[in-house]
């Protein structure tokens, strides 16, 4: 099957805090139009389109690196499709622990820089 | 004769598996914004604690505000990190949400700054 390119964007700022979220293993991404509070917190993205909603069993794409996404939280879709807002959580559940979850594998987390992109695919 | 605006105070109490509060806000001159961070547009709940209060809505996706601004913050956030945020800047918060302290800032999440789980029935006009 081809898959799906369900969202996709470029990481353009990184706020000073999100070491606070990352040393949980939790990446918190927004839209550009993130009030600056929570920039300081969030790696902020170009994304715009939610195509289709994000389910377990598509993949987090960023770079060369792919992450399984194993559960989705009941709000996890409005958030994205809304915001830009993505909560990704390394941590290998496949149950989500807040609404706005999406789990991935847990693996060690990605280093984000400026300028990379990331991408959500599904089939 | 008085040019000072007629603010009310609303009590907001916690909804159905909600946490927190209850919260008393009572916007200010200078201090009257009710601050919506939720997907959208302006948050009905908002609307409705701007209508009772007298307070002013303003989208936080669209403007930007100083903190001290801000009368009480609603958020529809799923757990991790709004419900932080504005609780680490003493802002009061109002989650629709029915989260409870959680996440890398969870620390700052307490029951005199933060309720959630929060329906337009849990505002009540106190004064």
């Amino acid at each position: 099957m081809t898959p799906v390119v369900k969202y996709q964007a470029q990481i353009t700022q990184i706020g000073p805090l999100v070491d606070e979220f990352v040393s949980a293993g939790v990446l918190v991404l927004f839209g550009e139009d993130a009030p600056e509070e929570l920039k300081e917190f969030s790696i902020i993205h170009d994304g715009k389109h939610l195509d289709q909603d994000v389910k377990p069993g598509d993949w987090f794409c960023i770079e060369d690196e792919k992450f399984h996404i194993l559960a989705v939280g009941e709000v996890a879709n409005s958030n994205l499709g809304n915001l830009g807002h993505l909560i990704l959580k390394f941590n290998g559940l496949d149950t989500p622990e807040m609404p706005g979850d999406v789990c991935v594998e847990a693996r060690p987390l990605p280093t984000i820089q400026t300028g990379m992109r990331f991408s959500i695919l599904g089939e | 004769m008085s040019e000072e605006p007629q603010y009310k105070k609303v009590k907001i109490k916690k909804g159905p598996k909600g946490w927190g509060g209850p919260l008393v806000v009572h916007p200010k001159p200078g201090k009257d914004l009710i601050y919506s961070v939720t997907g959208g547009g302006i948050h009905p709940l908002a609307q409705h604690i701007a209508d009772l209060t007298g307070g002013k809505v303003f989208d936080g996706f669209k403007s930007k505000a100083a903190f001290e601004q801000i009368a009480v913050c609603v958020i529809d956030c799923g757990g991790t990190a709004r419900v932080g945020v504005y609780p680490m800047k003493k802002v009061l918060t109002v989650d629709i949400y029915p989260t409870s302290p959680s996440g890398p800032l969870m620390r700052f999440i307490t029951a005199d700054l933060f309720v959630s789980g929060v329906r337009k029935e849990d505002v009540e006009l106190i004064e």
